[in-house]
């Protein structure tokens, strides 16, 4: 291998994050969070933007806080607490749903990290 | 001058290089993704390489087919399962639905086969717990009522089914399909998306996941939830035609006095199975994965590869109370911990 082709060789790999970057989106972290009432969409909401979100439910409102790139429930009017308890969300394609109160949120981002979450 | 063919060459191999770096981390197909309500939890589907239109029409097929097992199978809301619990104490013999059958044959055989640690005829026992119930509250039941339910031994073999007329033979029979109705209705979905003609999809109800083809030319990606906190504990890829069900004390309890009281009994005691926080099981279809997860958390460590073996699952990935995750070879190849550090792993040999 000569000079110029190791030089080729290597500027073709440092291109390789460029591309990884550009061509599978962010990849981990979500841009937006989806949310959905009753299986409807409710809003999309961006992730950057810090907020508190009511979201009216079946049972009443629930409280969504976003900030920093994260979305968590903070409060909702069920009894277990389990989508308070899923804490908060980041990556794409991560989900918490209080389904008493028939309402699930989504992180969403240009190409999703997991394509579905088992549990 | 002399030297062009040579730039010209080495030009060729950069595009060449970046031509097969950009082909490689290339995007996949667009995919279809709905949300639905059905069965009391959150349903996800996910069409990948079909046209939109056509994508919309099978979900909203799929929304069809959970809404109508939601309503024959419901243990506690008024359906065609509560007008057979209701007839079963009687003793006679009475007619079913020709297409409730398949299921109810099939949950014997799987209940046979766990030693009756999978076992739908306890619904009496999960209706004292206060499982029939969108939000079970509490508090725990009396022990003696416990005690009197167990020492009855409801179970599937009591039931006998034939010539579409099903009798049942012990009067605390009352069915509970909640261990294998989400699988059952993920395996309906799947079998009916491929009738449509699609090959490349994801059901997601609950959790409780079957895959089939892959997304564009990429397996699937699943993420495994902790099962002791927030997030994502792991995740897998899958791809051609495979389930993949967790079974975890951590999905619906209540608590009581500082105590938490899980939904997964075991039909021995009467109580919730102690000692594993969750079991996930990967399997061909759906309901056996189902069936086996829950079969296999009551079991525990002592006796999970016996009942893993006699139910036909391989793949399990059990964690217990501490964190521990206990796997075999071949699936601990499969699964990337998404969490730093990654928990204590102890490899098993396989079931």
């Amino acid at each position: 291998m000569t000079r110029a082709d190791f030089i080729v060789t290597l500027a073709a790999v440092a291109l390789l994050p460029y591309l990884y970057v550009t061509q599978w989106g962010s990849g981990a972290r979500g841009e937006q969070v989806r949310i959905s009432v009753g299986g409807k969409e409710f809003a999309r909401v961006p992730l950057y933007k810090a907020q508190r979100l009511e979201v009216p439910g079946a049972l009443g409102v629930s409280v969504l806080e976003i900030k920093d790139g994260k979305v968590r429930f903070v409060a909702s009017p069920c009894h277990g607490k389990q989508c308070v308890h899923s804490g908060w969300l980041t990556l794409s394609g991560e989900f918490a749903a209080c389904l008493p109160n028939r309402i699930s949120v989504q992180v969403a981002g240009r190409e999703p990290r997991y394509d579905a979450i088992n549990f | 001058m002399h030297d062009f063919p040579r730039y010209s060459l080495l030009a060729t191999r950069y595009c060449l290089i970046l031509l097969f770096t950009t082909v490689s981390c290339s995007k996949p197909d667009p995919l279809y993704q709905e949300q639905i309500l059905a069965l009391g939890a959150l349903v996800d589907i996910s069409i990948s390489g079909v046209e939109p239109e056509r994508a919309q029409q099978a979900a909203s097929a799929i929304a069809q087919d959970f809404n109508r097992i939601h309503r024959t199978w419901h243990a506690w809301q008024e359906s065609e399962l509560t007008r057979i619990n209701a007839q079963l104490p009687g003793g006679a013999p009475f007619p079913v639905q020709a297409d409730l059958i398949p299921l109810l044959t099939r949950a014997q055989e799987l209940s046979r086969q766990s030693e009756g640690l999978f076992n739908p005829a306890m619904g009496k026992l999960i209706g004292l717990w206060g499982f029939h119930s969108d939000e079970p509250r509490g508090p725990p039941p009396d022990p003696g009522a416990i005690a009197a339910l167990v020492a009855q031994r409801p179970a599937m073999n009591d039931l006998r089914l034939e010539n579409s007329l099903l009798q049942g033979r012990n009067p605390a029979v009352q069915l509970d399909f909640g261990a294998i109705g989400q699988g059952y209705a993920v395996d309906t979905a799947i079998a009916h998306l491929r009738r449509l003609g699609i090959e490349n999809a994801i059901v997601n109800a609950s959790g409780d996941i079957r895959v089939i083809g892959k997304h564009g030319a990429r397996p699937w990606r699943i993420g495994i939830r902790n099962p002791r906190g927030p997030g994502i504990l792991a995740s897998i890829e899958m791809q051609g035609d495979e389930s993949i069900v967790t079974s975890g004390t951590y999905e619906r309890f209540f608590e009581h006095q500082g105590r938490r009281y899980h939904h997964i009994i075991d039909p021995r005691s009467g109580y919730p199975a102690r000692g594993l926080a969750s079991v996930t099981v990967l399997h061909g279809d759906a309901v056996t994965a189902d069936a086996a997860s829950t079969a296999l958390l009551v079991a525990g460590l002592k006796d999970w590869k016996r009942v893993a073996r006699a139910m036909g699952v391989k793949q399990v990935m059990l964690i217990d109370e501490q964190g521990k995750v206990y796997m075999d070879a071949a699936l601990a190849r499969r699964v990337y911990f998404e969490i730093t550090p990654a928990p204590d792993v102890e490899i098993t040999g396989s079931p």
